[in-house]
C-alpha cells in the first residue's frame, strides 16, 4: 500500500496546459510572440497604416469625381488604380484586419481562454498579411494592381492579394476555433458573450466568402500568368476588379458588419446596467444575419450572362430579409435599455452611431432591390444597381463597421493598450464619424437616384449640376472622416503616453475580459470566476450586493 | 516523521481534463475553406463548359475525348482510402497500434497512388494549358484538388508520426480524427469533380 506524507500535486487546469510561456523582451516580443494580445496589436497597427493610404486614395478619387465631364475628357494617370485601391485596401487591408485585430485581442479574454487557438498560426497569419499588404501596395506603386497597365504589376497584385486572403482566412479560423473549443467549464455555447458569438458567425461567413474569392483570384492569376494581359479564361487584367468587387455589393458586403452586432450587443447591457434581454434570441438573430450575408452566389459570373441573379427572387429576398434580424436586434437593445438606466458613455455612442448607419445601409440596400424604382433621368430610367446607390449602400455598411471597430478599440482600450482614452475626445470623434459618414454616403444615395454611375468618369447628361453639388458634399464628408481618423489616432497616442491606469474593470463590464488586469498578463487569467450565465461578472456583482445587503 | 496511509480518494491525482477539440475544429474550418476554393474553380469550369456547349462549340479541344478510366481509378482509390483512414481512427481509439499503423500506411499508399494516377493523366492528356478556357480550368480544378490531397497526406503523416510517438492514443486520438475529417472532405470534393468533369464531360 502506498504511504505518503502529502498528496501529490493536482493535475494542472486546462488553462495552464495551454498557456504560452512568458514572452521574450524587446524586439523578440513582437517578432517571436504567439501571445494573442501582441498579434492582435500587430493587426491593428498595420491596419491603420493601410488606412492612411486607402483614405488618401478615396479622397483623391472623390475630388476628381466632382466634375464627371472633366474627368471623362482628361482622366489622370493612376485614376483607375486609385479607384480600385481605395475599395480593396479599405476593405481587405484596413477594415477586415482591424476587425481581426480587435477580435484576436478580445475573444480569448471574453471566452476565458489562456490563449488563442493555434497561436503560431495566428502569428503567421499576421505576418503573412503584413507581407501581402506590402506587396499589394508595391504592385500599385509600379502601375499594377486591379486595372493597372503593367502586366507584371497586375500579376504581383494578384498573388499578393491571394496572400492577404489566405492570411485573413487563417486568422478567422483561429478566432472561430477559440470560441468553439477553448471555452472554460461552465461556458456552454449558449452562454458565449454576444461579441464572441458574432465573431464566430463572422469567422464562418468569412471563411466561406474569402475561400470563394480566393478560388476566383487563383483563376485570375493563372489567366494572367499564362494568357497574357487579355487572359484566356476570364477576360484578363481588364476584368480583374470585377472578379473582386462583388464583395462590395449586397449581400456579401453585409458580412463586414457582423461584428457590429456583437459590439452593440456587448455595450448596450453594460451601459444600461442590466442583462441583455433574450440573449439566446439575440444569438439566433445574429446567426440569421450572418447566414443572409453569405454572398458568394451573387458574384459576376464568368459566362455570357454576368449577373444572372440580379433582381431575381433570391437576391431581392435576401436584400429584404436581412433587415428583419437587424430590426429584431434593435428591438432587443431597446428593451434592454428600457429595463436599465442607460448611461451615454463613449462606447454606447459609437454603438448607437454604427447601429443607425447600418440600418440606413440595409434600408438603402432594400430600396435598391426594388426593380421598379429607377433613376430619375429624362426618358427611361435605368435600374439603381450600378449607380452610386450601390456605392452608398457599401459606404454605409462599411463605415458602420469601421465606427464599431473604432468603438471597440475605445471600449476595450484597457485590454488592448493598457490605458483608457479620454471620454470627451472619444465622444467628439464619434460625432465627427457620424457627420463624416452621413456627408460621405448620403449624397451618393441621392446622386445615384439622379443617375450618377458607380464608376466615375462617365458623363451623365441629366442633373449634372445637382450631381456636382452632391459630389462636393461627399468630398467634405471625406475630409471630416479623415479628421476623425487623425483625431482618433491622436487620442490613442495621448492615452499611450498617459500614466493613468484604467483599472481592471473601468466600465463595470459583464463578461470575462474584465476579470483580469489591464493589460492582461501572459496566460490571461490567474483564476476564473464561476460561470453560470452569459454575464458572469454581472452575476458576481449582484451576489456580492445581495450578500452585503 | 508522521506517516499516514492515504486514501486513494485523496491521493489519486485529478484526471487530466479532456483534451479540447481544438485541432478537430480547426481542421473542420480548414477543410471547408479548401473545399470551397476547389469547388469554386469547378463551378467556373462547369459554367464555361455549359456556355461553350450551348453555343455549339467543343469546349476542350477539337476531337479531344477526356478519358474516363484514370478519373474512375482515382475515385476507386480514394474510396478505398476512406475505409482505411476510418480503420486507423478506430484502431487508435482502441489503442490497437499495429492495426492503426497498418491502416495509416495503407491510407498513405492509396493517397500516393491517387497522386501518381493524376500525374499520369496529365502526361497522357496532351491538352495544352492555354488552348481553351475550360482546358486551362481542367488543370486548375484538378491541380488545386491535388494540392488538397497532398495537404491531407501530410496531415495524416504528421498525425501518424505523433501516434508512433504515443501522443495520439485512446481517447486522445483527436489529431487523427481531425486528419480523417480533412481526408473525408477531400474525397467528397473529388466525388464532385469526378461527376462534373469525368462523368458528364
Amino acid at each position: 500500500m502506498t504511504v505518503t506524507e502529502d498528496a501529490p500535486a493536482a493535475a494542472p487546469a486546462s488553462s495552464e496546459l495551454t498557456a504560452p510561456a512568458p514572452a521574450a523582451p524587446g524586439l523578440a516580443l513582437i517578432l517571436g510572440s504567439g501571445d494573442h494580445k501582441v498579434v492582435g496589436r500587430l493587426w491593428i497597427l498595420a491596419a491603420f497604416v493601410h488606412l492612411a493610404l486607402a483614405g488618401a486614395a478615396a479622397i483623391w478619387v472623390a475630388v476628381l469625381r466632382v466634375d464627371a465631364q472633366q474627368l471623362a475628357s482628361d482622366t489622370p494617370d493612376f485614376f483607375a488604380q486609385a479607384f480600385t485601391f481605395r475599395s480593396i485596401a479599405g476593405a481587405f487591408l484596413f477594415l477586415l484586419p482591424l476587425t481581426v485585430g480587435v477580435a484576436t485581442v478580445v475573444i480569448p479574454l471574453q471566452v476565458g481562454a489562456a490563449t488563442i487557438a493555434f497561436p503560431r498560426a495566428a502569428a503567421a497569419a499576421a505576418w503573412t498579411y503584413l507581407l501581402g499588404g506590402g506587396l499589394v501596395v508595391s504592385a500599385y506603386a509600379i502601375d499594377g494592381g486591379a486595372l493597372g497597365d503593367d502586366t507584371d504589376g497586375v500579376r504581383l497584385f494578384t498573388l499578393a492579394f491571394l496572400l492577404v486572403l489566405v492570411a485573413l482566412v487563417v486568422a478567422w479560423i483561429c478566432i472561430g476555433t477559440t470560441v468553439i473549443a477553448l471555452r472554460p467549464p461552465g461556458m456552454s455555447l449558449r452562454r458565449v458573450p454576444l461579441f464572441a458569438w458574432s465573431s464566430l458567425v463572422a469567422a464562418t461567413v468569412w471563411v466561406l466568402n474569402l475561400s470563394v474569392l480566393s478560388g476566383v483570384v487563383l483563376i485570375a492569376y493563372i489567366d494572367l500568368r499564362y494568357g497574357g494581359p487579355s487572359g484566356f479564361i476570364g477576360g484578363g487584367a481588364a476584368s480583374l476588379y470585377t472578379r473582386i468587387s462583388w464583395m462590395f455589393g449586397q449581400p456579401a458586403v453585409y458580412a463586414f458588419a457582423i461584428p457590429v452586432l456583437g459590439f452593440i450587443a456587448s455595450v448596450v447591457p453594460v451601459f444600461s446596467g442590466t442583462r441583455h434581454v433574450q440573449h439566446r434570441l439575440a444569438m439566433v438573430l445574429i446567426g440569421a444575419y450572418g447566414a443572409l450575408a453569405v454572398g458568394a452566389w451573387a458574384m459576376p459570373a464568368f459566362g455570357s450572362d454576368a449577373t444572372p441573379w440580379l433582381y431575381e427572387a433570391p437576391w431581392v429576398a435576401a436584400s429584404f430579409a436581412i433587415v428583419v434580424p437587424f430590426l429584431g436586434l434593435l428591438g432587443l437593445w431597446a428593451l434592454t435599455a428600457r429595463q436599465g438606466t442607460p448611461k451615454l458613455a463613449s462606447p454606447l455612442l459609437y454603438a448607437a452611431v454604427s447601429g443607425v448607419m447600418l440600418l440606413v445601409g440595409l434600408l438603402a440596400g432594400a430600396l435598391q432591390a426594388i426593380e421598379p424604382i429607377t433613376t430619375l433621368v429624362d426618358g427611361d430610367g435605368a435600374s439603381l444597381y450600378g449607380t452610386t446607390v450601390t456605392t452608398s449602400v457599401a459606404s454605409y455598411v462599411v463605415l458602420a463597421a469601421v465606427i464599431a471597430g473604432l468603438g471597440g478599440l475605445v471600449y476595450w482600450a484597457p485590454k488592448v493598450i493598457g490605458r483608457s482614452v479620454t471620454e470627451t475626445g472619444a465622444r467628439l470623434v464619434a460625432l465627427l464619424l457620424l457627420a463624416g459618414t452621413v456627408l460621405w454616403s448620403f449624397p451618393d444615395l441621392i446622386s445615384g437616384l439622379l443617375g450618377q454611375p458607380a464608376v466615375p468618369g462617365t458623363v451623365t447628361t441629366d442633373n449634372v449640376d445637382a450631381i456636382k453639388a452632391l459630389n462636393t458634399v461627399s468630398v467634405i464628408g471625406g475630409i471630416v472622416l479623415a479628421l476623425a481618423a487623425v483625431a482618433f489616432l491622436a487620442l490613442f497616442v495621448a492615452a499611450l503616453r498617459s500614466r493613468d491606469e484604467p483599472g481592471d474593470d473601468p466600465w463595470s463590464g459583464h463578461t470575462l475580459e474584465w476579470a483580469t488586469s489591464s493589460p492582461p498578463p501572459v496566460g490571461n487569467f490567474p483564476c476564473l470566476p464561476v460561470i453560470e450565465s452569459e454575464a458572469p461578472l454581472y452575476d458576481a456583482r449582484h451576489q456580492l450586493e445581495e450578500a452585503t445587503a | 516523521m508522521a506517516t499516514a496511509v492515504a486514501s486513494p480518494l485523496v491521493t489519486a491525482p485529478r484526471p487530466l481534463p479532456r483534451r479540447p477539440r481544438v485541432l478537430f475544429t480547426g481542421a473542420a474550418f480548414g477543410a471547408a475553406a479548401s473545399a470551397l476554393l476547389v469547388l469554386t474553380t469547378l463551378a467556373v469550369y462547369l459554367q464555361l463548359r455549359a456556355d461553350a456547349l450551348a453555343s455549339g462549340a467543343t469546349h476542350l479541344a477539337d476531337d479531344f475525348l477526356l478519358p474516363l478510366t484514370p478519373g474512375g481509378m482515382g475515385m476507386v482509390t480514394l474510396s478505398m482510402s476512406l475505409v482505411s483512414v476510418s480503420w486507423a481512427v478506430w484502431a487508435l481509439r482502441r489503442d490497437d497500434r499495429p492495426h492503426a499503423y497498418l491502416a495509416l500506411g495503407l491510407t498513405l499508399l492509396l493517397g500516393v497512388a491517387f497522386v501518381n494516377s493524376t500525374v499520369y493523366l496529365y502526361q497522357q492528356l496532351s491538352l495544352p494549358l492555354t488552348g481553351s478556357a475550360t482546358g486551362g480550368l481542367l488543370y486548375i480544378v484538378t491541380g488545386s484538388h491535388l494540392v488538397m490531397v497532398v495537404v491531407g497526406l501530410v496531415f495524416i503523416m504528421v498525425m501518424g508520426f505523433q501516434s508512433l510517438g504515443g501522443q495520439l492514443t485512446g481517447r486522445d486520438a483527436e489529431g487523427m480524427s481531425a486528419a480523417a475529417l480533412y481526408w473525408y472532405v477531400t474525397v467528397a470534393v473529388y466525388t464532385a469533380i469526378y461527376y462534373g468533369i469525368y462523368i458528364t464531360k
